[in-house]
């Protein structure tokens, strides 16, 4: 599902973000990436969505080569990956329904289509009753399933979560990460980026460590060991 | 599916427009303000070029012929005049109007009166009123009624005094025109920085709204289409208000305007009523050409990644 191949990312000629990694994540698989403040965590994540392009190397997402996408693919790439972040990305002044339904008409999606799959989304992260509720109206654990929803919505082969639960208590963070299992068991392939070292040693799924812009450790049951 | 996209990129712009109102009548007030200044111009202009061109009417060349030269000597005259190509037009007037006009000139003066009654036979000659196309042709057809060949006709010509006003009209045109032309490029420059400016402030305020609909996958076109109609519907409400507002406005300064333009035919209102088309039409494309560009260029560094 995702290879990475020997990537190279520089910023301003000095600082190696990532030396020389090479990482390849099956179909259906749970990752938890970790590793100290500035490893490269958020790189891989930004590098995958195209945001970022490598120095060297190759990135082959779902059979699709990115190493050199053309600017006007980027937009079809990001619809097959979805993203959530810690600090949630929604948009302020529009509704839990609007944030979710805004990822469908930007691609075209008719209105029909549209009723129709947005309360189906919103179901499966359990916010059917707060639709009509704006981000600011909900806690940072609705705000992050409604991030989820969105980035669900266009039935993503891969998702990437880059510290979900970076700005949640204890709770919440329970929730999102039994979200992401939850998905994860649905077949959709589930990148997690985090620091918390429960979650990671809770799951026992494959966990990746990361550090100085290289991977040092790859456990297929994993345990947060730094 | 393109058509769709569309709809919904005017719908988020009005979205938008409504949920940012304050940042959108304020663009709109600073549009407005170009606009009133533009229309300032178109005013100044058309003021200025009616009252160039009632001078220009006013000013003409009198000869007066002596009384003892026929009537279709002076004809002949008149006809070999209006051959010169910087002729507009000659009026003839008889010796016999000259009169009527000179008695009804000094119908007050009894001692001209007395004068004129004791005289036997009308002491006028004919007179050729001739004005010109354009007040730079004065100089060339004076040179043609100076040709010694009329010499002997002539009794007398007055243009000596008109030869003064002509220059320096020549002159007040010219710097008006120019510096008309001057402002008009600075007013154009304000509002096309302006707009820009405007424009930028938008995109900033939407930051992370551009960011977040690239995360979701929209292209760019989708991007920058909600903030190029946001700023045309700005442009737009903007030439409704001035539309609005000009013509109370026009009829404020219309009673000052004829004061200032006494004797000249001209009426603001109904000079903005013929060229309405033009006026607003015009600022309207001006407008949304104008934002057009401004939205693109100050929106493109934000579509790098
Ligand atoms: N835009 C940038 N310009 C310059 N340097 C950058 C940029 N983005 C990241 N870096 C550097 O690249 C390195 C890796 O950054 P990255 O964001 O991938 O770290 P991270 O593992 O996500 O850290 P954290 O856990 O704090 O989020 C860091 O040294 C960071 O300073
Ligand atoms: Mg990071």
């Amino acid at each position: 599902m995702i290879h990475l191949i020997n990537v190279t990312k520089k910023f301003q000629r000095e600082t190696v973000a990532l030396d020389g990694v090479s990482l390849h994540i099956e179909p259906g698989e749970f990752v938890s990436i970790v590793g100290q403040s500035g490893s490269g965590k958020t790189t891989i994540v930004r590098l995958l969505i195209s945001e970022l392009k490598p120095d060297s190397g190759r990135i082959i997402v779902g059979g699709w080569d990115i190493t050199k996408i053309k600017r006007r693919h980027v937009p079809i790439l990001r619809r097959q990956i979805g993203v959530v972040f810690q600090d949630f990305k929604l948009l302020p002044k529009k509704t839990v329904f609007e944030n979710v339904a805004f990822a469908l008409q930007v691609a075209g999606t008719p209105r029909s289509r549209i009723k129709n799959i947005v309360p189906q989304v919103l179901k499966i992260v359990d916010l059917e009753d707060k639709t009509d509720r704006y981000p600011q109206n909900l806690s940072g654990g609705e705000k992050q399933r409604v991030a989820i929803a969105r980035a669900l919505i266009h039935r993503p082969k891969v998702l990437l979560a880059d510290e979900p639960t970076g700005n949640l208590d204890a709770i919440n963070t329970k929730d999102i990460i039994d979200l992401l299992l939850k998905i994860n068991e649905f077949g959709t392939t589930v990148v997690l980026v985090t620091h918390n070292k429960e979650i990671v040693n809770a799951i026992k799924r494959r966990v990746v460590t990361m550090e100085k812009g290289k991977i040092i450790q790859d456990q297929k049951v994993g345990k947060y060991f730094i | 599916m393109f058509l769709l996209t569309f709809g919904r990129s005017i719908l988020f712009a009005f979205q938008s427009f409504w949920r940012n109102i304050w940042l959108s009548l304020a663009t709109v007030f600073i549009i407005c303000l170009a606009l009133l200044s533009i229309n300032f111009l178109i005013i100044i202009n058309a003021i200025s070029d009616s009252a160039i061109v009632a001078v220009q009417n006013r000013v003409d060349i009198s000869v007066y012929f002596k009384p003892a030269v026929r009537e279709a000597k002076v004809e002949e005259v008149k006809n070999q005049w209006e051959g010169l190509p910087q002729v507009k037009n000659i009026i003839y007037k008889s010796p016999e109007e000259n009169l009527n006009d000179f008695k009804a000139r000094h119908q007050n003066d009894a001692s001209i009166q007395e004068t004129l009654k004791e005289l036997e036979g009308n002491p006028l000659g004919a007179t050729l009123v001739i004005q010109a196309k354009n007040l730079q042709s004065y100089p060339e057809i004076l040179k043609a009624v100076d040709n010694p060949a009329y010499a002997d006709l002539i009794e007398e010509k007055s243009y000596d005094d008109h030869q003064l006003i002509i220059n320096r009209l020549n002159a007040i045109t010219g710097s008006v025109k120019k510096g008309a032309l001057i402002i008009s490029l600075i007013f154009a420059i304000i509002s096309i920085l302006i707009v820009f400016n405007t424009v930028r402030i938008a995109i900033f305020t939407h930051q992370n709204e551009i960011s977040i609909m690239k995360l979701v996958g929209a292209n760019n076109w989708l991007i920058r289409a909600p903030f190029i109609w946001e700023s045309i519907i700005a442009g737009v409400i903007a030439c409704v208000v001035i539309l609005a507002v000009i013509y109370p406005l026009l009829s404020i300064i219309q009673p000052y305007l004829a004061k200032f333009l006494q004797g000249v035919d001209f009426n603001l209102v109904s000079y903005f009523n013929h060229n309405i088309i033009w006026i607003f039409g015009g600022q309207l494309i001006g407008i949304i050409v104008i934002n057009f560009f401004s939205s693109m260029l100050a929106i493109g560094k934000y579509l790098k990644v």
